[in-house]
């Protein structure tokens, strides 16, 4: 028989499946007539013959069981039939299999939710032909402060493009955010300069026009590549896109190409255009200018291994001239770099919600035991009907999967709207509202739903279906052996366990997020308004200072503005900008790993913020361009030199170390400011004014504005402030400094806001877990207790003795649950932030928590059983 | 006397010998059965309903409904030409089988 003729009548017979069994009963009804009518013949009473053919038949029931599941696609009936029984029974006990659904719903759907953004961050291709090939390399700045992973130099992008072995190509980018304007309001677009080898490294095309060449990129042809964000929002869509002229920094780019929806690169998903590099002459040979970004291709057949050993030997070898000494680089998966610290925020959370799922399933498998010691004459008299073991096990699972399924429908609901609140966690080198619920996360959750009803409904399927029927039938009051009960109190110390990991990581990030909420910065945060104003369009440096100070002036004139400042780099918003220094009396070479954070401010910026100084004095009107250049530092600079005498007076250069260099005098000291902010270590920083830096440093202006009233509500003032003074002028970054902090604080607060979600339902699940356990025990030993009580066992002895149990029980896995967590503390020290939670407190918390708790579960039902009345409880008998 | 086990696959081609002749119903089936084997075969009805159930599904047998010769209703299986085809291969196959078995037991 084919395989088409087979499902053909396999959807035939379940088409037809009610008349079919009309037919078979109606058939097997014909049969005992004929056979008593033959009886009759042959002598035997009417009634007699009929009770012969009845037993000659054998069971009528069992027949058509054998008849059905016979016949191809019988399976399916068989199953059909169990769901509908399992559907049956939700209905008949809508609060029992409430409590499961919602159970499951919660394991399910937090499951989900953490899978999908785990999928998109950490699994889902990049935007980029073979992705898993792209490396990014670093110098590896070791021997300074600022930071062990650095910026490489243009200039040894093109010696490892000269000398590596194992890359197809090598790609540069530099920062580059240009002024957009001439075609509507003026606007700051973030961008990259990238070397032409960038579209080659990547390999993804553009989805308009095309990308630069080598030739364009040499020859500083003035030429863009546009994402589709700003094709759409700022153009509209237009088609004609291409070879339009558009005014960048004031000169004319004629746009080329348009990148997919999909593209972003690091640093940054909001790159909106990427430019040639051309980088300039000076550019080609310095290999201290490090503001250049590497991307690679690995050759095939090359291991990142390989890679490593390669560029470290080639970099020692490429600087090995450098004034400041030979150093290595850091090559690192692409993937792993977009991803960042959120890769381990996300397994933290991953493992977080499998525990979660877990404790579901340790909670089901003990209500289904229960319950299943409940269905024991239900089950009794189905085999004694007939029914096999193997039947009633499957029966067992399939109401499982029912009840899984709808604690899946039920999470899926539940998972949808948490994405929402995940999308925040996805980082923002990576493109946005990626996490969706597709048919790769719905696959992920039918087999997680599958392997969850396994999980809770075997060990209650196969003891279930273990009933002697003689046992119970007669009984009606069947007690459960010892072993079911060591099973289920095994379960229970499993789930505390759990819960008790889940609990300590909970607080141990909990305490972390506390501390970083409450780092000090050093100024008050509170009603600061921030915002940059490029100033290309001023390259003069007296009209640059110009400019600033006529914004500070115009700014401040705004009602509701208390003062207004200007700095190069506002705090928490680039890490980047430092420099080597060199104290007097240090001798020449004394300098290496010396490198400060390096900050240019105007006189009244300062006051602005309300930073706080330590010794001597800020910035004054007298500290011109032609006074005697002064500087101030931050405490930690100044202890780390100066320790126990004044930094005042001192003095040092910075930049240029050579004779030409200038001297700084340090005027003041200042409380310290997390400029890089407040997830990274405090580093060494130097304030100058900015009447006295060289032109180069101050090719941006960031303003700070405090103000008396909310600081959103003047954003509209502060750009006709600025435009009045030139129509052209773009504001960048306009935010205040609140939500500056909030941002960078946004991954730890989610991911302690999400644990501790998944550490409280493990708490409440575990509880509700051992309270189940007990109230059932309790409910099988009424007669036991009932004995007792006759017997004179007080009611206090009673309720110690069933409280003791949970007792026991919770002690057991919280000791477990702790010597787990300090495995689970282990990994997860990147998002501690270097920061040393207090371990002993976070588990005596814990303990005192979950004993308590689990202490009122266990009451309950002791206090429960102590009630009971002997006299009705030996009637029960 | 005791009653013989039917052998292992060979209810379906007596089941379609017995339906070759005319069509019948399940008891008559049952009841041909028992007389033609002299009493040594007795098949049990819930050995016999799943094969004939099988047996039509697969589209060897033909059922309808029909009156009895005692005007009751009864469900009367007829062999489709697909199980005659069964029958006549199931025969001969069995013919061979039952040469070759015998033979065995002789040379022995």
């Amino acid at each position: 028989m084919t395989l088409l003729h087979r499902l053909r009548s396999i959807v035939l017979w379940i088409a037809r499946r009610n008349s079919a069994e009309r037919d078979l009963n109606d058939e097997l009804q014909a049969f005992v007539d004929m056979t008593a009518a033959d009886k009759v013949r042959a002598g035997a009473t009417p009634a007699e013959a009929r009770r012969l053919a009845v037993l000659e038949l054998g069971g009528l029931e069992q027949i058509k069981e054998q008849v059905r599941s016979g016949r191809h696609g019988g399976w399916l009936d068989v199953a059909g039939r169990d769901v509908s029984y399992g559907l049956r029974q939700v209905r008949r006990n809508p609060a029992f299999f409430g409590v499961a659904i919602a159970t499951l719903a919660l394991g399910i759907g937090g499951l989900t939710a953490m899978y999908s953004t785990f999928d998109a961050v950490l699994i889902r291709p990049l935007p980029y032909t073979e992705a898993d090939r792209l490396v990014m390399i670093w110098d590896a700045l070791a021997k300074t402060d600022i930071t062990s992973k650095g910026n490489s130099t243009p200039a040894e992008w093109i010696e490892w493009r000269r000398l590596n072995t194992v890359f197809t190509d090598l790609a540069a980018t530099q920062p580059g955010d240009a002024t957009l304007s001439g075609d509507g309001d003026p606007e700051q677009v973030p961008s990259r300069k990238v070397t032409w080898t960038f579209w080659s490294v990547l390999g993804t095309p553009p989805t308009l026009g095309r990308v630069f060449t080598e030739d364009e990129d040499l020859k500083r042809v003035r030429v863009v590549v546009i994402s589709y964000g700003l094709w759409q929002r700022r153009y509209g869509g237009a088609p004609d896109i291409i070879g339009r002229k558009i005014s960048l920094n004031d000169e004319a780019y004629e746009v080329i190409g348009v990148m997919p929806r999909s593209f972003y690169f690091m640093p940054s998903r909001e790159i909106d255009l990427w430019m040639p590099a051309s980088f300039p002459e000076w550019m080609r040979a310095n290999f201290t200018w490090h503001d250049a970004q590497i991307v690679a291709r690995l050759k095939p057949g090359i291991t990142l291994q390989q890679a490593r050993q390669a560029m470290t030997s080639l970099s020692l070898q490429v600087t090995a001239k450098d004034f400041r000494g030979p150093h290595s680089v850091i090559v690192t998966p692409l993937r792993e770099e977009i991803a960042g610290k959120t890769q381990t925020a996300l397994i933290l959370l991953l493992s977080a919600s499998v525990a979660l799922l877990l404790i579901a399933c340790v909670n089901l498998t003990n209500i289904l035991l229960s319950r299943g010691a409940a269905r024991r004459r239900e089950v009794a008299v189905r085999l004694a009907l007939g029914a096999g073991r193997g039947r009633l096990v499957r029966q067992f699972l399939t109401e499982s999967l029912v009840l899984a399924a709808l604690g899946t429908l039920t999470g899926l609901a539940l998972a949808v709207p948490a994405m929402r609140f995940l999308e925040r966690l996805v980082p923002e080198a990576m493109s946005a509202g990626r996490v969706t619920l597709d048919w790769r996360v719905l696959a992920f959750s039918t087999a997680v739903a599958i392997a969850a009803a396994v999980t809770f409904g075997l060990a209650p399927a196969l003891r279930g279906s273990r009933v002697a029927p003689q046992e119970g039938l007669g009984g009606g009051r069947g007690t459960a052996g010892a072993r079911s009960h060591a099973f289920q109190h095994s379960l229970i110390v499993v789930e505390t366990a759990l819960a008790v990991v889940l609990l300590v990581c909970g607080g141990l990030l909990l305490q972390t997020f506390r501390h970083l909420r409450n780092t000090d910065l050093g100024f008050k945060s509170e009603r600061l308004l921030t915002f940059e104003t490029p100033l290309f369009r001023y390259q003069d440096f007296d009209r640059r200072i110009a400019f600033v100070n006529a914004e500070i002036e115009n700014v401040r004139a705004i009602p509701g503005v208390v003062s207004a400042g200007a700095i190069n780099v506002i705090p928490f918003t680039n890490t980047a900008t430092a420099t080597f220094y060199l104290l007097e009396g240090q001798p020449k070479n004394g300098f290496v790993g010396q490198v400060a954070l390096i900050r240019n401010v105007s006189r009244d910026y300062f006051a602005t913020i309300g930073a706080q100084l330590r010794e001597g004095r800020f910035f004054t009107a007298s500290d011109r361009k032609s006074s005697l250049r002064v500087a101030i530092v931050n405490e930690l600079f100044a202890n780390r030199h100066f320790a126990g005498r004044s930094a005042l007076g001192q003095r040092f250069k910075f930049g240029q170390l050579d004779d030409d260099g200038h001297w700084f005098t340090i005027v003041g000291v200042l409380k310290s400011i997390p400029e890089s902010g407040v997830l990274e270590e405090t580093k060494p920083a130097v304030y100058r004014v900015r009447d006295q830096c060289e032109q180069i440093d101050d090719l941006s202006a960031g303003i700070v504005v405090r103000t008396a009233v909310e600081p959103a509500s003047i954003v509209p003032a502060v750009r006709q402030a600025i435009w009045s003074l030139d129509r052209n002028q773009p504001l960048a970054r306009i935010q205040t400094m609140e939500a500056l902090v909030d941002r960078q604080l946004s991954t730890p607060s989610q991911s302690t806001t999400l644990l501790g979600a998944f550490a409280f339902l493990a708490l409440l699940l575990a509880s509700l877990g051992i309270y189940g356990v007990l109230s059932y025990a309790v409910t099988q030993r009424t007669n036991e207790i009932g004995v007792r009580m006759a017997l004179g066992a007080t009611a206090g002895r009673i309720l110690v003795s069933v409280g003791r149990r949970g007792l026991e029980l919770t002690l057991c896995g919280l000791a477990i649950g702790l010597v787990l967590a300090v495995i689970a503390s282990r990994l997860m020290t990147a998002l501690l932030y270097g920061f040393r939670p207090d371990y002993a407190a976070t588990v005596a918390v814990v303990s005192v928590v979950l004993v308590g708790i689990a202490a009122a579960a266990c009451f309950v039902p002791a206090r429960r059983a102590s009630r009971i009345d002997p006299v009705l409880a030996l009637r029960h008998e | 006397m005791e009653k013989l086990d039917i052998p292992q696959g060979t209810l379906d081609l007596m089941i379609l010998t017995i339906l070759v002749r005319e069509p019948m119903h399940g008891y008559g089936v049952s009841q041909r059965l028992a007389a033609l084997s002299r009493g040594e075969f007795q098949v049990n009805p819930g050995s016999l309903f799943p094969s004939l159930y099988r047996l039509e599904q697969d589209g060897k047998l033909n059922a309808e409904w029909r009156p009895t010769e005692n005007n009751r209703r009864a469900k009367y299986y007829r062999l489709t030409a697909a199980g005659k085809r069964q029958l006549e291969q199931h025969r001969e196959r069995w013919s061979r089988a039952t040469f070759a078995v015998t033979c065995v037991l002789e040379g022995a």
